[in-house]
């Protein structure tokens, strides 16, 4: 019993620790490179994001703000935070942190978005010497950043959310 | 015995014994789904997993967008799609993105076909129980809706370089998405697991 709670607890904290370091490589780096008639343009996330908004798409920009930056920043916070509780045996609302922990468990593959993005136009834009997009490495962490906080959010066990609920009880 | 479940969540035993078909329920104490009855569930789920299963071989059979600009085109397939990634020196990349958008999601519905068809004879079999956990496991990695958002958002940044047609297979593909959406909002991780059990037993 006392076995399966430490092992959660420490196999999540050491993915979202990955994560975590990953997630700024994820940033700093572009995720993909414009190559239009000999001009070459690199461009990170957040500069997608800015891309969109100077294109006028702004309910666009927003959909990978919000799946892109938001998202996965919010979700390893939550994560940190529900792992921080549970340490401390904390009698904090459980129910809320429960409600807390599925909805990281239902937006957590959203964030894939962007890569998809880069998927298809390095695929679909191909057009010689006119335009081509290749993909830049921020890619490759940004995709890890999004499977290891699933892998995290997988391996944390929510019932300890409730165990710490049921100590507190005996004790008193 | 049988009508009551450890939600998932926060372990509490709930009776759910006084369920009836089309009725759903959820943990008093955490306020976590549990499960909602549908007495002929199965066959929904076979029948939204054989067709959805027969859209994405359309799917990945014809161009799923083509690009032009200046009299030049080009257009992918989408199994070109991921592959395209890993000859630009991203095998990595390439094989979670087909995992996440193709190869997963249509395991999780050949298996799901399977898992009808098995309990459907009647008979217990000593692959129900893999099958089903397979089943819910892969369905956290099938990420269908999140790539067509994805297909749409690629269209807008696309728009204004050049000129961009959606292909048949892309319609065929987001007839998959709902499939495979209805397919496993069918599938109830508890009324499933109450079939194997049923089976086992007899
Ligand atoms: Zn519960």
């Amino acid at each position: 019993m006392h076995l399966r709670k430490n092992d959660s607890i420490q196999r999540t904290l050491a993915l979202l620790v990955t994560a975590s370091l990953l997630y700024i490589p994820a940033n700093l780096y572009p995720v993909m490179y414009t190559d239009a008639l000999g001009s070459n343009e690199a461009s990170t996330i957040m500069g997608g994001v800015v891309l969109l908004i100077n294109l006028g798409s702004a309910p666009v920009a927003l959909v990978i703000f919000v799946f892109s930056v938001m998202v996965p920043s919010a979700k390893l916070m939550a994560l940190f935070y529900l792992v921080w509780t549970v340490e401390r045996h904390s009698a904090l609302d459980p129910r809320q942190r429960s409600r807390l922990f599925r909805i990281v468990e239902f937006i957590g593959k959203w964030s894939m978005v962007d890569i998809f993005v880069v998927t298809i136009l390095v695929a679909l834009v191909q057009l010689g010497g006119l335009l081509v997009i290749l993909p830049g490495v921020a890619a490759i962490s940004f995709a890890g950043v999004v499977v290891i906080t699933i892998i995290a959010a997988e391996s944390f066990d929510s019932r300890l959310i409730w165990d710490n609920m049921e100590d507190k009880d005996s004790v008193n | 015995m049988g009508n009551e479940i450890a939600c998932q969540s926060c372990d509490l035993l709930v009776s759910v014994a006084a369920t009836k078909h089309g009725e759903s329920a959820s943990c008093p104490r955490c306020g976590c789904f549990l499960t909602k009855r549908h007495d002929d569930a199965l066959r929904r789920v076979l029948a939204f997993a054989s067709i959805g299963l027969m859209f994405l071989v359309f799917a990945s059979s014809y161009p799923f967008l083509s690009l032009s600009s200046s009299g030049v085109e080009s257009a992918i397939t989408l199994i070109q799609a991921p592959f395209a990634l890993w000859s630009k020196g991203m095998p990595e990349v390439a094989v979670l993105v087909t995992a996440f958008i193709i190869v997963i999601p249509a395991t999780v519905l050949m298996m799901m076909l399977t898992l009808c068809i098995l309990i459907n004879r009647g008979r217990y079999h000593s692959s129900l129980l893999p099958l089903a956990k397979g089943i819910f496991m892969g369905q956290k990695w099938s990420m269908v809706e999140v790539f067509l958002i994805a297909v749409i958002v690629a269209m807008v940044k696309i728009a204004a370089m050049a000129t961009v047609t959606i292909g048949i297979s892309f319609w065929a593909y987001a007839a998959f998405a709902i499939c495979f959406t209805l397919a496993t909002s069918n599938l109830d991780r508890y009324q499933c697991w109450q079939k194997i059990e049923l089976l086992a037993i007899k």
